[in-house]
């Protein structure tokens, strides 16, 4: 019996995928640093001269360019469920998680949005548990989506509630 | 007791805020220049000489009683309906109100001074602090014993009964006599002996040696040299004397609610009452060095727990040391309906052995119709119970070598303390127990009323 790991359930969970925003949100991120990595060690070949600090610097635009594929890769792999009892996540490539975390056990939720996400209309919807392992945290969400499930999240949450 | 408590009929009619017991503040005191003294050390002591040092440490002691007289001037408590109110501070002023219902377990705590002087601390155990949030130290001993027994049944108390007419709760609080009915009694010389059989016991024989072949083979002989030696060795390899001292006695009741009512302690005794619908999970674990015995030991996961698990200071002890028969009763008691004895485990697939050549055979995961269970270790065997109702979250992590073996492995998260872990299973019976597990927590779960544990039915 096959499975793919990203997918569990397909024939019953509607996964729903994260904005493809978010690609472009984490590439500056990721250049932004590769950048100023960069002019750090052009400072040092200037000053220097030595060859090794060419070799970081291809190191280091190697690196990104590499990572940049899978960046993209991984915000492909981000995707949340909602069902009619519990929220469904699963992300990550490398390490491939899924969390399932019932509605009746939320604490409460977050939604956070950095100031490049804002810049390009995304937020992060987390959920907490009285477990600190859980991980539920759903990023690249466009504001309006991201409102709607913490509205949804809450009242689903108050209609469960039981505490702990 | 009725002297102490004003007659607070009215659950509206707020209290007068009260306060610790007017010792506290030398105990405290007394606390504070042991570690002080500690900290300086015997170096210090040899540098300084010791009249010195007699006058350091008497103003430092004078310092710290002032300090904590003027804490205690500042420290009160006080119950305002459902929510215990507790005000300290001296510089940074701090209101903290706790709600009752959030209650996880309430434990009075007698340090050896407060011990000689009919004092205790109440610990409250509230979720979401990473220590112990609301210490109330000290109180007389009876006095903490009747605000234990009122915040537990006032957290106790669900919506639906608060809705009824309830003048008398508060009223009747005092009345309750103390019927408990009798688990369990460790015997002492079990435990002395469960503490000989560990690594560090048989290593000190081994560290005396050293340190005195050290001595002999240098000529030094000095007091100090040797002091500070036994100090330093005493914090690691008297871990097990620690234990003793701590598990003495240690004995278990079920109180007339039906809680878990816990004692144990030597030098400092602890008793602590456990609601048990707040048992997040329960570990049993086999030592090596058990084993010829047949012993094993029974933690107990309360979310809210101060401290790492392990940890000496942990209040997490159901059972230091038994055997399985007693264990199983116990079981029994707190997760009513499972039987330690009859908890079938599944291997994972064969294929794991790549990644655990040697525990593939320890590990197991099983399904029963209360709990989850978990069981590896080869050498020290553990054994881990997560009631469904307990469940927090479920989630399935695959790493990039269990994906080369198509396995990954389940994490059942509960509240603090360690999640159940199935390890390398099978892909698809990972997404499939994953999925089970999620429908029976929300079967367990169930109605929002928390069921009431009356007397279970004997094994």
């Amino acid at each position: 019996m096959t499975v793919d790991a990203l997918t569990p359930w397909p024939d019953t969970v509607d996964w729903r995928p994260v904005s493809p925003k978010l690609i472009t949100v984490e590439l500056i991120v990721r250049w932004s640093w590769a950048l100023i990595l960069v002019a750090g060690l052009c400072v040092g070949l200037v000053l220097q001269g030595h060859w090794l600090w060419q070799l970081g610097i291809a190191l280091v635009v190697l690196n990104s360019i590499w990572r940049s594929f899978v960046t993209v890769r991984a915000v492909r792999a981000w995707g949340y469920a909602e069902r009619d009892q519990d929220l469904l996540v699963r992300h990550g490539l490398l390490v491939r998680r899924l969390s399932i975390v019932p509605y009746a056990r939320m604490q409460f939720v977050d939604v956070t949005a950095g100031p490049l996400e804002r810049a390009f209309g995304l937020a992060t919807v987390q959920l907490h548990t009285a477990a600190a392992a859980s991980d539920a945290s759903i990023p690249g969400l466009p504001p309006a989506e991201a409102s709607r499930l913490r509205d949804r999240l809450t009242a689903l949450g108050e209609d469960r509630a039981e505490g702990l | 007791m009725t002297a102490t408590e004003p007659p607070s009929t009215a659950v509206a009619e707020p209290e007068p805020r009260r306060r610790l017991h007017p010792l506290s503040p030398l105990l405290h005191g007394a606390k504070s220049i042991a570690v002080i003294v500690a900290a300086l050390s015997w170096q210090t002591l040899s540098q300084v000489g010791l009249e010195r040092f007699a006058i350091v440490v008497a103003i430092i002691a004078v310092g710290v009683v002032v300090f904590s007289i003027v804490g205690w001037l500042t420290t009160g408590y006080q119950v305002v309906g459902r929510e215990l109110r507790i005000s300290d501070g001296v510089i940074w002023r701090r209101n903290r109100a706790i709600p009752l219902e959030r209650l996880q377990a309430v434990e009075l705590r007698r340090p050896l001074l407060a011990q000689l002087t009919g004092l205790a601390e109440l610990r409250l155990e509230v979720i979401g602090g990473g220590k112990t949030e609301a210490p109330l130290a000290f109180l007389t001993v009876r006095e903490a014993a009747a605000l234990r027994e009122r915040l537990l049944r006032l957290a106790g108390r669900t919506r639906a009964m608060e809705a009824q007419p309830t003048d008398q709760p508060a009223a009747e609080a005092p009345a309750v006599p103390a019927l408990e009915r009798p688990l369990l009694r460790v015997d002492n010389r079990d435990l002395v002996v469960s503490q000989l059989l560990t690594p560090q016991a048989f290593f000190l024989p081994v560290g005396v040696a050293f340190v005195v072949l050290q001595f002999v083979l240098e000529g030094s002989w000095t007091f100090i040299g040797i002091a500070s030696t036994v100090t330093a060795m005493a914090g690691v390899l008297l871990q097990p004397v620690r234990r003793v001292l701590q598990d003495w006695d240690f004995r278990l009741a079920r109180d007339p609610e039906g809680r878990l009512a816990v004692r144990y302690g030597l030098l400092e005794t602890r008793s602590q009452v456990v609601p048990l619908n707040r048992v997040q999970a329960v570990g049993a674990t086999w030592p090596l060095l058990w084993r010829g015995q047949g012993w094993l030991h029974l933690r107990l996961d309360i979310a809210g727990y101060a401290g790492e698990p392990g940890d000496a200071k942990r209040s997490d002890r159901l059972l230091p040391v038994g055997e399985f028969a007693t264990a199983r009763t116990l079981v029994w008691e707190v997760l009513p309906g499972v039987d330690l004895a009859a908890l079938a485990t599944s291997p994972p697939p064969s294929r794991a052995r790549w990644l655990n050549p040697v525990s593939l055979r320890s590990m197991g995961v099983g399904l029963t119709p209360e709990v989850f269970v978990t069981r590896w270790g080869v050498l020290t065997r553990e054994m881990h119970l997560v009631p469904y109702a307990r469940l927090q979250s479920v989630r399935v992590v695959q790493g990039p070598l269990q994906r080369l073996f198509g396995l990954a492995t389940v994490y059942a998260d509960t509240a603090r303390g360690r999640a159940g872990q199935a390890k390398d299973r099978d892909l698809a019976e990972a997404y499939a127990l994953a999925a089970e597990l999620a429908v029976r927590a929300r079967n367990a779960r169930g109605p929002s009323v928390q069921p009431v544990w009356q007397t279970p039915q004997q094994l």
